[in-house]
């Protein structure tokens, strides 16, 4: 039998199609349409000046929105050869892990939401509020930050803004625990979801799956390693798991967030002094970066002509991870309350996914006739 | 006596459904966000449906994509009369940012269906979109209400 899910639906948050092929309860196989948010970014960026296509990349995804336009400003800025005044640098770092925070807890907090347990989805949206409040102090905005420009950040910070991100991160290192515990030690989620959804380290290599997904599962891949201001200035290590479950997958996030509040906590304890902002004379030329986002690896392509954008190209860490969740994870999944839940363990960002068309390149016997075929 | 006690019904307990019609998905956290303890929506009889045949309001985010054109008609039709379509954000009222040249949407959504009351913002703040839908949503559903019963009367 085949169950097809969305594209709305109350289990989803956003407009995807799931189709499950079932045998009794048992969920055997899975596939998903995209195609339901395709905006067209990538052309509205071609011809236009960094000033209107850094907002532009911030709306590819509004989940991970600040991460976006660091990676944009940063292809630019390597392709001028400027380097970033460090204070900017550390702002950035700052905001970015209070980024990487509110994602986090969005993503557990909708799995437990698919998971029908309340409480926790209460709980830990209730954290994820000091947070946005620390953002909104920060950049001006909760979401959408626009914060980020090409050769630094739009506005300094001073130690009143400090005092009050620290206190706010107080309340949440001494809730953050009592949240993991209920989840990890309560019977019926921790065991509802060990052992359901398992992905190997093979699968997740084929799969190319990045970020917590990827290093639920095994992967010991974080681009914050290889990035400048991590390597030379921060103390980091990247987390990461080997059940790959759902378990794992939700750990993994979890066990993040107080990795992420010690990042904040050196930023701000060593921030330099200094400017925060230098002009980059944008030249000819092509280059690429990579960044770590909330959910695993993105990375821009970026070629110009003058100061213009000539054609720009936007891999996002969304398409792999929810390739690898319907081609591994939805394999043998006890019942269809699992499966729901499972997709939503790798956190799919539908909107990152959708500025590419996907074909699908399995050419052997496909089980799973195209629903149309049945009318 | 029983239309008095429908107004009643409708005034206070009112189910949404959101539709993410192809935004970049931050007015569905800011949605999210309303359902924390902090904003606490419930208290006010709102609650998330997110199944278009039990809900009584659409809320619309995003800009209308291409593969939306056809399929948000069909879900309005699916919502039970009265319904009141709320949009929320920027995208759904002009584009925003994708409405240039090379944008793959074709809003407004009211070219498709009747929007009745409209959330600025990118995204709005979850009080302000709290605060919209009770004013906006309670006496719309109450005066739909009657407007469909003259309606069905008239007919009769």
């Amino acid at each position: 039998m085949i169950v097809p899910i969305g594209p709305v639906h109350p289990g989803l948050k956003e407009p995807l199609r799931l189709k499950l092929q079932l045998e009794g309860e048992k969920v055997v196989k899975a596939e998903i349409d995209y195609g339901y948010v395709h905006r067209g970014i990538e052309k509205i960026m071609e011809g236009k000046t960094w000033q209107k296509c850094i907002y532009l990349a911030e709306r590819v995804c509004g989940i991970c929105s600040y991460e976006h336009t660091q990676t944009f400003a940063e292809v630019l800025e390597h392709m001028a050869g400027v380097d970033v005044p460090p204070r900017a640098q550390f702002l950035r770092v700052l905001t970015n892990e209070l980024d990487r925070i509110q994602s986090h807890y969005i993503a557990n907090s909708t799995f437990f939401k698919a998971m029908d347990h309340e409480m926790l989805f209460m709980k830990v949206l209730e954290l994820r509020e000091y947070i946005m409040d620390s953002i909104e102090l920060l950049t001006g905005n909760r979401v959408n930050m626009g914060w980020n420009v090409v050769g630094g950040v739009r506005m300094d910070a001073n130690e009143e803004h400090f005092d009050k991100i620290l206190e706010n991160l107080k309340v949440v290192e001494e809730n953050h625990d009592r949240v993991v515990e209920l989840f990890s030690e309560g019977p019926v989620l921790a065991l509802r979801s060990k052992g359901v959804g398992y992905m190997s380290k093979e699968e997740a290599l084929k799969g190319r799956a990045v970020g917590p997904i990827g290093r639920a599962s095994g992967l010991k891949h974080d681009c914050r390693e290889f990035h400048p201001t991590y390597k030379d200035y921060f103390d980091f290590k990247p987390i990461w798991r080997k059940e790959g479950d759902n378990y794992a997958r939700t750990m993994n996030r979890f066990d993040e967030i107080p990795q992420s509040i010690d990042l904040i906590k050196q930023a701000i304890n060593n921030m330099p002094e200094g400017e925060f902002r230098t002009p980059v004379e944008i030249k000819t030329g092509y280059n690429e970066c990579r960044n770590e986002a909330p959910r695993g690896e993105v990375k821009y392509m970026c070629e110009t002509n003058g100061n213009l954008i000539k054609h720009i190209s936007i891999r996002t860490p969304s398409i792999p991870n929810i390739d690898s969740c319907a081609k591994y994870m939805l394999v043998d999944v006890p019942t269809v309350a699992d499966a729901i839940a499972t997709y939503t363990s790798c956190d799919p960002c539908i909107a990152c996914a959708e500025r590419v068309q996907l074909t699908d390149t399995v050419t052997n016997k496909t089980v799973i006739k195209d629903l149309d075929s049945f009318y | 006596m029983l239309d008095r006690l429908k107004d009643i019904v409708r005034k206070t307990s009112i189910n949404v459904c959101i539709v993410n019609c192809g935004g970049c998905n931050g007015c569905d956290i800011e949605l999210v966000a309303c359902l924390s303890p902090r904003y606490d929506l419930e208290q006010y009889g709102i609650y998330l449906q997110n199944n278009p045949r039990d809900a009584d309001v659409l809320l619309l985010t995003g800009a209308v994509t291409e593969q939306w054109e056809d399929k948000l008609h069909r879900i309005y039709t699916k919502v039970p009369e009265p319904k009141v379509v709320l949009a929320v954000g920027n995208c759904p009222q002009s584009g925003d940012v994708f409405a240039q040249e090379g944008g793959r949407v074709s809003a407004p959504a009211s070219n498709f269906i009747p929007v009745d009351a409209e959330v600025c913002g990118c995204p709005p703040r979850p009080d302000e979109i709290i605060s919209a839908v009770l004013a906006v949503v309670p006496k719309a559903m109450v005066a739909k209400g009657h407007e469909n019963k003259k309606i069905k009367d008239n007919d009769s």
